[in-house]
């Protein structure tokens, strides 16, 4: 065989992967940007201008970026927290990882059917639970009211996401070497020396890798409101994905929706550019 | 470390199990309770009279075995596809590497599907797909792929050549010596990954929102949030549907076991 016509061979392997992706994922971001530019007249920046006075549009995006930021913050504080403590020796240390790691693999529809039940302030398990030890729950509307919706959901998320987090950054503290820390306790650094130190720099690839490829997700969140809140009440819970189905599917206004799509898009790329980079640095 | 600081560690950690456990135990409860016990005030956490009528209730009079069988299908169908190809794919860019494909296969995979969405729903009813399985299989296939080929590929890079190699000296073809030779070392890999693919087929919403216009081609995520939306929702039937449609996930994460980690982060992090 010659030279040629194996490299031709090898790239005739990847053919059926390219072919569907290219069908699938390439064209149809193609086709976004043509439907984003039709207008009435042909064809024009019609519908990104609007985006600029939508001021639905900016709340969602605010919405967005705030539930993305809070979650995150959460998510990477418990899941370090937790990471920390599973990782040392103790009976039932394979259990606990195992069952900590529940939430993040059940249906995320699943997940948020289950909330709606237990946080119903009326007839949920939780307000029932306090009123039964004696307490006041007229507050405690959760998803039910403007004030607390966003709060509510983004816990919603946290239990689900957190062990995301909490098993990668596990798996981070496991792969450290082992000598600079008894080094470190020969010279007899505090706990929060080490800790500070020591953990969190040599960590810090692995925390970067978590937190980009769950940013990356959280942006585009959109199941679990769906299913809590619908983006309601009002719209307090209304985030970009959302807002973009409800403008494609519920008011028809496709040009509108792909249009919205492209700033979410835009936002994803950099996080996604900065993951491919720390990627790239990596030995293969 | 001190025994106080010890303890603490300990107790948080009760907490941790709990609060994951407790939500998921309440939700199986709800659907084995009959209507009457389930407001009850205080909860009833075990004492309750059990009854599968929720169940029967859901498969009986509310399609979810058709939900059940859809989703299964998408989710199977399109695990096999995307193996089949991604595999091969990923088998070339192992052995004639070609990083820059290889990253943009990979970044196929970070678009927002809410990006697509569109163009997608319009192309599938250009081809009369709306509301059929086949578009499921076909958009689930083209999902999970970027992903395949990203992990069978570091899997592949770890094994020498040398072994195909040797098979073909004795007069293989090179599929020969991948089905024969190659694909039987990687077989916990392949298990792996497919259960990553069912996974995020089985879980998938969006997609399977804008594909399903009648009961014919919902999954059970799109049958329940169907029933969870409108005003009234029968607490039973939805925690039935909910633990019906958790159940397999259990056994597919027994499958992942310890390529949770490389799977979850791309690669990025060997577990």
């Amino acid at each position: 065989m010659t030279a040629r016509r194996s490299e031709a061979g090898w790239l005739a392997w990847t053919a059926p992967a390219l072919l569907v992706l290219g069908a699938l994922s390439i064209y149809p971001l193609l086709f976004a940007v043509e439907i984003s530019l039709r207008t009435a007249g042909g064809y024009g920046l019609d519908h990104f201008r609007r985006l600029a006075a939508d001021r639905l549009f900016l709340v969602s995006l605010g919405q967005t970026l705030l539930y993305t930021a809070a979650a995150l913050a959460l998510e990477f504080a418990l899941g370090l927290a937790l990471a920390l403590l599973v990782n040392r020796e103790f009976r039932l240390r394979r259990l606990v990882r195992a069952v900590l790691l529940i939430p993040m693999l059940l249906p995320p529809v699943v997940v948020a059917v289950l909330w709606r039940l237990i946080l119903n302030p009326e007839f949920g398990v939780l307000n029932g639970t306090l009123r039964g030890w004696g307490l006041e729950t007229r507050g405690l509307t959760w998803v039910a009211a403007e004030n607390t919706a966003l709060l509510s959901v983004i816990l919603v998320d946290v239990w689900q996401w957190t062990p995301f987090l909490f098993l990668l950054l596990l798996a981070g503290l496991q792969g450290l070497p082992v000598e600079p820390f008894e080094a470190a306790v020969v010279d007899g650094a505090s706990r929060w020396q080490v800790f500070r130190r020591l953990t969190l720099p040599m960590l810090r690839p692995v925390i970067a890798i978590a937190v980009l490829l769950r940013g990356m997700d959280l942006l585009r969140v959109f199941d679990q409101i769906f299913i809590l809140t619908q983006g309601g009440p009002g719209f307090a819970t209304e985030t970009v994905t959302l807002y973009i189905y409800r403008t494609a599917f519920r008011f028809h206004n496709f040009g509108y929706a792909a249009a919205m799509s492209f700033v979410l898009l835009a936002a994803t790329t950099t996080v996604a550019r900065a993951f491919l980079r720390l990627l790239r640095q990596q030995p293969a | 470390m001190n025994k106080l600081g010890k303890l603490g560690g300990t107790a948080a950690l009760a907490v941790a199990v709990l609060a994951t456990l407790l939500p998921l135990y309440w939700l199986a409860t709800l659907s084995l309770k009959r209507e009457v016990d389930q407001f009850a005030v205080p909860p009833l956490w075990v004492s309750f009279q059990p009854t599968w009528a929720h169940y029967s209730d859901i498969f009986v009079n509310r399609n979810f075995g058709r939900y059940l069988w859809n989703s299964a299908a998408a989710a199977s169908v399109s695990t096999l596809l995307a193996l089949a190809m991604g595999t091969a794919a990923a088998y070339s860019l192992a052995r004639r590497p070609r990083p820059g494909l290889a990253f943009w296969i990979l970044s196929t995979r970070m678009f927002p599907p809410v990006v697509s969405i569109v163009p997608l729903f319009l192309m599938l009813r250009w081809a009369g797909l709306l509301d059929s399985i086949a578009a499921l299989m076909l958009l689930y296939t083209a999902f999970n792929l970027p992903f395949v080929v990203w992990m069978m590929r570091g899997f592949f890079q770890e094994l020498p050549p040398d072994l195909e190699e040797a098979a073909m000296m004795d007069g293989q073809t090179r599929l020969g010596a991948l089905w024969r030779v190659v694909l039987p070392l990687v077989r916990p890999a392949l298990a792996a990954t497919a259960a990553f693919c069912l996974v995020i087929a089985w879980n998938e919403f969006l997609f399977a929102l804008i594909v399903a216009q009648t009961d014919q081609a919902m999954t059970l995520p799109v049958g329940i949030a169907g029933r969870v939306t409108q005003y009234e929702i029968k607490w039973g039937a939805m925690s039935a549907a909910g633990v019906v449609a958790m159940l397999p996930v259990f056994l597919f994460a027994a499958l992942m076991q310890k390529h949770m980690v490389r799977g979850l982060s791309l690669g990025a992090v060997k577990g």
